[in-house]
């Protein structure tokens, strides 16, 4: 007791820069940390792409801006072995180099970019203060999450520049391409890969341990299950996720270290090893994992559409019970990624029939939306913009998915760039463009400032329109036959006449590219404008807006918060203004209301 | 869309296209009327002055109707699929019918070893021929393929034939096919196997019944 | 792990009763009360402490980390015709059940401790903890000892999928037997040093719990690894 009160007292008086901004064990900076990490990340994974993108175009011409270097440099470069020079000879990219940009890119953008922001960001900034907690149940393990994370981060990163180049296996590292060096003539690259998913798992389990226990036993008071933002259901279901999956990636990736350094076959035919192992552990971790990339997304939307339709969200419960099943389900279609794969067949038609069963939760979630915006009053403001994205960028990701789940035509569809299509509408049409309606929203909170709603929309269309003219030409090249991973399209006679479509996306993609230059003039002249805190701009139900003034001495609220109704009230009939903040208590007719 | 798919010269093809086909169609149903649906909400339902918007929460019996018939329809969809396509797959992937002609394709980085059993009918003996990249079947007789690798996983794909299918080393597997069209086609690796991956290419050449024989002829001179 | 329980949330809000909120007894942080709101019915592990609720969390993935091994085990155990493979050294099945016997007793003895403590008994509690810690370092010892046997007659993590599957197993259970220990005598250790109060209870019901797990899973390692 004693202890806790003296910390308590500790953050009150403020303390220095290094516990504010470095090992704070406030959630609110904890969450900031991570943002900053993914968006950086999200540079670089998104710079990879576009490299990616550059050489499927133009295949084996040299870089944008490397003729700038010399022929001398390149030579000094080439000579001292460095790592521009591996990466890039000569500003050129080669087939080795080509394997791990795309392993990189597709790693740094799940690992580095999606989880820690909508999981880290949005889960530890949002979770205490939507359901009315002072701060998480472990602070102190909340900052270990953090700087677990940039720790398996910084390994990650130092792949680059190791001897043999960063990993080249594809982010999903098959074995046994992947369980020795020989194969990719990757040695370092890869291990450091392992450990660093190791140490991201081990950073993301904290975060999934604190969130559950959180949103389990620190409710605040009349905060009952299904009074709960759909935000926190879904990053609730994320964390359950996580905890069950993550653990499986673990232990694969150690047994696969172990195949690299000791000597072991789990995964080599030849010592009595089974290559398909790693594909059922991988996808068992990696179907649970694409929800992980979509979840907290979703309850975003649930969130942000009520809040400019000024109407309830449609089936509140039907809402959580769909994430709910989806999650479950999630755990046992994994082997839609393994149809050709050299399984049994006999299994296809089971994963099959799950896989495809998905799609009735998905589309409950999808028709709720498209109701809750049935006899609304829709205010288009740019998050709003980009939660509309998300919507309609889910049906197409969702329904390319059929295509693939039912497994005879995924014989054909299988490693094509139809897949290629499929994962990105959902990666980027749904978690990206959930990221940037989760900033533009929760902006003002935390950072006491709103950006700039001009802006905002002009990056809502650039990105929306570039994003569709870059991601929705894969589908025809798929449907061609154009395989994923291929360094030089050219090689093929074949796909030949396909590559104007390649150009034409890689025009594209610069220019989605270009697009988030607005979001970074917007990102940073919002930061440098003047707070002004003002409390609930969008005219909210949820705890956090509530919550003032935007820095209390310690905790998060200045009194704990009673919660009198589920966070959905919007124009309810009888009212006199169209919104009901969850912790105001409504007349008593109204309430009856309310709570109906 | 689907125009772009390669021309098909495989007996079980058509079954795939059709259902793909049958998916487009059912897909593009649905992502019109959502989308549609959700463009109309989004136009008549903008905010205007003095209109308030409805307070429907969607947990009434009587609106969750409005989900749950939809639900339902696509539950069924979803099992209709299933059950046509379960044939197709058992058709194309779980039994091979009785064939003739027996090719075994092994990979390595980064060619295709294509080993071909000669006038004995039997690999591994003195008369097998082996071809690195070069597959030769005849027209309208079931083919049956034995992959094995030497390294790591490639993926056989004829992208004409609807064929695609994992190579693992320490294993073998058989699958077929049936080309009904004479011609040469594309024969890539569609699994990632190294910095070659890129470029592991090969060519499947359908013979008529003639020409055929006449390769068989030229390849096994003594027979 | 007992520092991360040291920066709870502040209880500061039931140490200082609002208006209309009496505090629970100090079993649940934040400021969550069970009085007359709808909460008490609708949690779902009713009076299950944070600092418990997040051990069991972090026990779930270690039971899917574990499963991820066994998975893998079970892949080569029933994947291979005959098991173990033919010229692989035999594992010692009649000591190892003595050692299941012994990690077993630690268990009981971990439950007098969970209960001296409970009835605050410090002598029984310290005799308790100093009497699983010993058990748990006599199994580690036998394990040990088993582990050089088998190395001597060439059952390596290099000689072959029998051997690997066996040190990865056993080896990530020992890992975890040796956290524990370790932690169990941190805990005599502060019971030597200062008497035994109530607020230390917290720290020993976590390890209580985390040493139940590792007892636990134990059993059915030696089932599917040792007896076949
Ligand atoms: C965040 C990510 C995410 C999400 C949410 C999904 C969702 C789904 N995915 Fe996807 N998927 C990926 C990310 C994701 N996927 C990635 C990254 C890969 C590639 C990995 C790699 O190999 O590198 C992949 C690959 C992949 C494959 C393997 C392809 C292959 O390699 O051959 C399959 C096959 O079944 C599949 C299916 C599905 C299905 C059925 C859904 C469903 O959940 C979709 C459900 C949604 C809907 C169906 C739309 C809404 C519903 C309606 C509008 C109602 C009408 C519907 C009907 C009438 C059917 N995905
Ligand atoms: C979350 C996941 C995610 C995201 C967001 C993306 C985004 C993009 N991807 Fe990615 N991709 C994958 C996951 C993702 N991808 C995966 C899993 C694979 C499979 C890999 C494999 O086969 O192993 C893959 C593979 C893949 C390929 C196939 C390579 C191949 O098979 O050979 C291609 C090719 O076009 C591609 C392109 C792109 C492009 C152009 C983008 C663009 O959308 C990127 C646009 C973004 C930017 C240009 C960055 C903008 C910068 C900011 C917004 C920063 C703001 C910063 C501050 C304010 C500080 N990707
Ligand atoms: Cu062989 Cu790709
Ligand atoms: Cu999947």
């Amino acid at each position: 007791m004693n202890e806790t009160a003296a910390v308590a007292h500790a953050t009150h008086e403020s303390p220095g820069f290094v516990r504010t901004y470095l090992f704070s064990t406030d959630h609110k900076m904890i969450a900031k940390q991570f943002l900053w990490l993914g968006l950086i990340m999200m540079l670089l994974g998104g710079l990879l792409a576009l490299m990616v993108r550059w050489e499927l175009a133009w295949p084996e011409t040299q870089l944008p801006l490397m003729n700038l270097i010399s022929e001398k440099t390149w030579e000094a470069l080439n000579e001292s072995g460095s790592w521009i020079a591996r990466m890039i000879p000569n500003g050129f990219i080669s087939p080795e180099s080509y394997n791990s940009l795309f392993t990189m890119h597709a790693t740094i953008m799940v690992f580095l970019v999606v989880m820690p922001i909508l999981v880290g960001t949005f889960g530890n900034f949002l979770i205490p203060l939507q359901i009315g907690a002072p701060d998480m149940a472990f602070p102190v393990l909340n900052m270990l999450s953090f700087w677990t994370t940039a720790l398996g981060g910084l390994v990650m990163l130092a792949g680059f520049f190791v001897p043999g180049g960063h990993a080249a296996g594809g982010w999903t590292a098959y074995a046994p391409l992947s369980a020795q060096a020989i194969y990719t003539g990757v040695n370092w690259g890869q291990h450091l890969w392992l450990i660093s998913l190791f140490i991201l798992g081990v950073g993301s389990l904290m975060g999934s341990i604190n969130y559950i226990t959180t949103v389990i036993n620190m409710r605040a008071r009349g905060m009952t299950w299904f009074r709960m933002p759909l935000t926190i259901w879904s990053l609730f279901i994320t964390a359950v996720l996580l905890l069950f999956a993550l653990p499986v990636l673990q232990a694969a990736a150690v047994l696969l270290l172990f195949d690299r350094t000791l000597g072991t076959s789990f995964y080599l035919p030849a010592g009595g090893g089974e290559p398909l192992l790693w594909q059922h552990l991988f996808w068992f971790f990696g179907h649970p994992e694409v929800y992980v990339l979509i979840l907290p997304a979703m309850g975003i939307v649930c969130d942000i559409l009520p809040v400019f339709s000024r109407k309830p969200i449609f089936g509140y419960k039907a809402m959580a019970v769909a994430m709910i099943s989806i999650a479950f389900l999630g755990f046992i279609v994994w082997g839609h990624h393994m149809f050709i794969s050299g399984m049994n067949p006999s299994l296809a038609v089971g994963f099959s029939i799950t896989t495809i069963l998905i799609s009735v939760p998905a589309a409950l979630i999808t028709m709720n939306w498209i109701a809750t915006l049935f006899r609304a009053s829709i205010r288009f403001t740019t998050p709003m913009l980009f939660a509309l994205g998300v919507v309609s960028m889910f049906i197409i990701g969702g329904l390319s998915g059929i295509f693939l789940g039912l497994a005879p035509t995924d014989i054909f569809l299988h490693d094509t760039y139809f897949v290629v299509a499929h994962f990105h509408y959902i990666v980027f049409g749904f978690s990206i463009l959930g990221i940037f309606a989760g900033i533009y929203f929760w902006f003002p909170k935390m950072f006491g400032r709103k950006l700039n709603e001009t802006l905002g929309k002009i990056h809502f269309l650039a990105t929306f329109i570039t994003f569709n003219l870059v991601f929705f030409p894969m589908h025809m090249l798929g449907i061609g036959g154009h395989m994923r991973r291929i360094y030089n399209p050219l090689q093929y006679p074949f796909l030949e006449p396909l590559q104007p479509m390649n150009v034409f996306i890689t025009v594209s993609a610069f220019l989605l590219g270009a697009s988030q230059i607005l979001f970074m003039i917007n990102f940073f002249w919002g930061l440098a404008g003047k707070k002004t805190w003002e409390q609930n701009p969008w005219e909210a139900n949820t705890l956090e807006w509530t919550a003032a003034p935007p820095r209390p001495p310690h905790g998060n609220f200045l009194t704990p918060p009673i919660v009198h109704h589920g966070p959905y009230v919007y124009s309810l009939p009888g009212s006199t203004q169209d919104w009901a903040p969850q912790n105001e208590e409504l007349p008593g007719k109204l309430a009856r209301a309310a709570a109906g | 869309m689907l125009s772009w798919l390669p021309e098909n010269i495989a007996s079980y093809g058509d079954k795939i296209d059709s259902l793909m086909y049958l998916v487009y169609y059912i897909t593009g149903t649905a992502f019109v009327v959502t989308e549609l649906a959700l463009i109309i909400f989004l136009i008549l339902y903008r905010r205007k002055p003095g209109r308030p918007a409805a307070y429907i929460t969607g947990n009434r019996a009587r609106q969750a109707l409005w989900t749950l018939v939809p639900l339902a329809v696509i539950l069924a969809i979803d099992l209709s699929l299933d059950f046509k396509g379960t044939p197709v797959w058992n058709e194309v992937k779980a039994a091979i019918p009785p064939s003739n002609v027996l090719v075994q394709v092994q990979a390595k980085q980064f060619n295709w070893e294509v080993h071909y059993p000669g006038p004995d009918g039997k690999l591994g003996t003195a008369d097998d021929l082996v071809m690195d990249n070069q597959l030769h079947v005849p027209v309208n007789q079931v083919v049956k393929v034995r992959l094995k690798s030497q390294d790591v996983i490639h993926s056989l794909f004829l992208p004409n034939l609807r064929f695609k299918q994992d190579v693992l080393p320490g294993r073998e597997i058989d699958g077929w096919f049936k080309a009904t069209k004479t011609g040469t086609y594309p024969m890539p690796c569609a699994e990632l196997c190294g910095f070659g991956h890129s470029g592991m290419y090969g060519q499947i050449t359908v013979h008529s019944a003639e020409d055929y024989q006449a390769w068989v002829r030229q390849q096994w001179p003594s027979s | 792990m007992t520092s991360l329980l040291k920066d709870q949330p502040p209880r500061a809000a039931p140490a200082q009763p609002l208006p209309g909120a009496p505090p629970p007894p100090g079993r649940r942080p934040g400021w969550g009360d069970d009085e007359g709101g709808p909460r008490r019915d609708d949690s779902p592990m009713p009076g299950m402490a944070t600092a418990q609720l997040g051990m069991l969390m972090f026990l779930a993935a270690e039971g899917m980390l574990f499963a991820g091994f066994i998975g893998a085990f079970l892949v080569f155990r029933f994947g291979n015709a005959s098991w173990p493979p033919p010229m692989q050294p035999r594992l010692p099945v009649a000591v190892t059940g003595v050692n299941t016997a012994i990690l077993l007793l630690s268990g009981y003895t971990m439950i007098r401790a969970l209960r001296a403590a409970a009835r605050r008994k410090p002598a029984q509690l310290r005799a308790s903890i100093i009497a699983t810690a010993l058990l748990g370092i006599l199994f580690l010892a036998v394990q040990g000892y088993e582990w050089v046997r088998l190395v001597s007659f060439g059952l390596t993590m290099a000689s072959g999928i029998y051997g690997a599957t066996f040190y990865t197993l056993i080896g990530t259970h020992g890992l975890h037997v040796v956290g524990a220990v370790t932690w169990l005598l941190i805990i005599s250790l502060l019971l030597a040093r200062s008497r035994f109060r109530p607020a230390r209870r917290l720290p020993l019901e976590l390890c209580g719990m985390y040493w139940f797990f590792v007892v636990g899973v134990w059993p059915l390692l030696y089932v599917l690894v040792y007896l076949h």
